[in-house]
């Protein structure tokens, strides 16, 4: 019969330790689970950000080339490039849409400039965001409408003064969102009858927007006829490459090949998922800084058991126990407490995220399960093996005449 | 059975070196009883813990079945330590968060080599054949100075050693109880052929024995004075 000096063994010992000591045992792991609370939970907000930032490029519809000023997202330039291009670029303006408009494939071109202002109607008044756009921006944003009805390519054309509000806006501007149908609201002097109210979607731009036919804003909200983004919605998949090289080959005959980019959202997207990849290492990093000052807590407890349990060591050594034994013995315990660290943080942080996922789309994946695991494991093993070593080191002879 | 040639030992105590043990040679034969005899801090225990193979003489020798040990690693001093040697302390030593049972089935844990026996009824019986069964599930704070001795001499005898050593045994007992003790160990040696070393520092305790062996200011001396 094999003796049992397994892991049940250890592990047992291990907690009958941990028993004696219940306050001490829960303080020490208190630092390894508020290092692992606070890793998880950056974890799970940058995830969930992402998530919410993803889904608003997914609600703008398939199919889409998004032309802005400033180099391209992602692709040869990369995330460099990002930065500069979009300050103190260039602006596109009413030539360039009808130039796209005769692309092959494209089925509609939708210009907007955008613009945050007061916006007033009778005595209420709210800082919101005025989207100057045409028709087909309504099929672009998915919007649902409450009331009313949008604007329509003759509003455009006639430079029709009127608009669609956001639900939230319209909620602090006429108390019942319902109510501004028919009724005026000013910005910065123009007026303009609100026909629609739109569904509440989530977004808070959206939501606190009013969205007005571009050509009203002309020379007034909008005096240099320009446009900060243009969006071209392709009929098929299929003719997105084409459409795409298209747009560039016209506009390059008015601006630098670095001065504007033609993006599809998936290029967006995945520019966005570097960025937030970027993001959550720095957090994580800023995170891990507790998970070390934790895992100094537990050496700190295991140097002050070892000293305490040195006759131990010495009755263990004499009955035939190694220097590995004691090693190992001390080793599991502070795994055991870092594992068990880490798993009480783990449940705090979904608990948490539970709590924020009624706001906020905060999610906890496996790898961040798996990560929390193994890292409390290896802190365990970092900051527990030297004091491990000086139990395994004691003179056995010294050790059992330890008092 | 285990022999020792001019061993020393000596110890830092910050800087300055204390030497507990000097020049000692002797020999322990195997199914002896005998007893070492010296007065406090004169290296007694020292050189009972060098014959349990605990650690490394500072220089000499210790022949073990005429092998010279100082060539064994710590893997193998401690395998050999729990296959041959059973240990008994003053302080009987058991540890507190185990129950007796347990503590008397701590030398299995350590065992590298497949034991012939079944752990958990070997424990019951010596907890029996000591007469403390009805203890096993007790702590060692709750029992008796007595029983806890007893405890430690039934997991000195688990591995079946060749060899007891016992280091003031009967020195936290009262005299009826340190006799019940020192019976224990006498049946030990005559019954079953264990080998016991005894250290004391009461001569009645060592007359019990049958050779003395006398130390003082860590050597060996003819006559305990």
């Amino acid at each position: 019969m094999k003796a049992q000096n397994g892991f049940t063994h250890l592990f047992k010992a291990a907690m009958a330790d941990f028993k004696r000591n219940k306050m001490r045992t829960l303080l020490t792991s208190l630092g390894i689970m508020i290092g692992v609370l606070s890793v998880v939970m950056l974890i799970a907000l940058g995830l969930g950000l992402r998530n919410y930032i993803e889904e608003q490029f997914e609600s703008l519809g398939a199919n889409l080339l998004i032309i802005m000023p400033g180099s391209s997202l992602s692709g040869e330039g990369g995330l460099s490039s990002f930065g500069p291009g979009l300050i103190g670029g260039i602006e596109f303006d009413e030539k360039d849409v009808r130039s796209l408009q005769g692309i092959a494939g494209v089925d509609y071109v939708v210009p907007v400039s955008f613009k945050s202002s007061l916006i007033e109607a009778g005595s209420e008044e709210k800082i919101g965001y005025v989207e100057s756009s045409n028709e087909e921006m309504f099929k672009i944003l998915n919007l649902e409408i409450l009331e009313g009805e949008v604007f329509t390519k003759s509003d455009v054309t006639r430079r029709a003064k009127v608009g669609v509000l956001g639900y939230l806006l319209a909620e602090d501007l006429f108390g019942d969102p319902v109510d501004g149908i028919g009724k005026t609201v000013r910005v910065e002097n123009q007026r303009f009858k609100v026909i629609g109210i739109a569904k509440k979607k989530g977004d808070n731009e959206m939501d606190n927007s009013i969205v007005v036919p571009y050509k009203t804003t002309f020379g007034t909200l909008n005096p240099d006829k320009s446009f900060f983004t243009i969006y071209l919605g392709v009929t098929s998949d299929k003719d997105i490459d084409f459409a795409k090289e298209k747009a560039k080959e016209i506009l390059l005959k008015r601006y630098e090949e670095n001065e504007f980019s033609v993006t599809e959202q998936a290029e967006i997207l995945s520019a966005v998922n570097q960025i937030f990849a970027i993001i959550n290492s720095v957090l994580v990093a800023i995170g891990s800084i507790s998970l070390v000052v934790g895992g100094i807590g537990i050496m700190n407890i295991m140097y002050a058991t070892v000293t305490e349990r040195t006759k131990e060591v010495g009755i263990r050594r004499a009955v035939g126990a190694t220097k590995r034994d004691i090693l190992n013995q001390f080793l599991t315990e502070s795994v055991v407490l870092s594992v068990f660290g880490g798993l009480l943080g783990l449940i705090f942080a979904s608990l948490l995220v539970l709590i924020i996922r009624i706001f906020f789309p905060a999610a906890i994946n496996l790898l961040s399960v798996i990560i929390t695991l193994v890292i409390s494991s290896a802190i365990g093993i970092f900051f527990g093996v030297f004091p491990a070593k000086r139990a395994a080191e004691l003179s056995p002879i010294e050790a059992i005449r330890y008092e | 059975m285990i022999k020792l040639q001019d061993v020393c030992k000596s110890y830092y105590l910050g800087k300055e070196e204390v030497k507990a043990v000097c020049n000692v040679s002797l020999e322990i034969k195997e199914k002896e009883y005998v007893s070492i005899l010296g007065s406090s801090g004169s290296g007694k225990s020292t050189l009972m813990y060098l014959i349990g193979l605990l650690e490394h003489p500072t220089s000499g020798k210790i022949l073990l079945e005429g092998k010279d040990v100082s060539q064994f690693s710590d893997e193998e001093l401690s395998r050999i330590r729990n296959n041959h040697v059973g240990f008994v302390f003053q302080s009987f030593n058991l540890i507190n968060k185990f129950t007796v049972l347990e503590n008397v089935l701590l030398p299995t844990r350590y065992a590298k080599d497949k034991i012939d026996f079944n752990p958990q009824k070997r424990a019951e019986e010596l907890l029996k054949k000591m007469s403390i069964y009805e203890r096993k599930d007790f702590f060692p704070n709750n029992i008796s100075g007595g029983e806890q001795q007893r405890a430690s001499i039934a997991r000195a005898l688990m591995m079946k050693p060749k060899i007891i050593l016992a280091d003031e045994p009967t020195g936290n007992l009262d005299t009826k109880t340190g006799d019940e003790i020192l019976d224990v160990l006498e049946s030990l040696n005559k019954e079953f052929d264990v080998t016991v070393v005894l250290v004391t520092h009461e001569k009645p305790v060592a007359e019990r024995t049958k050779r003395k062996i006398y130390i003082r200011d860590g050597k060996l001396v003819k006559k305990y004075i």
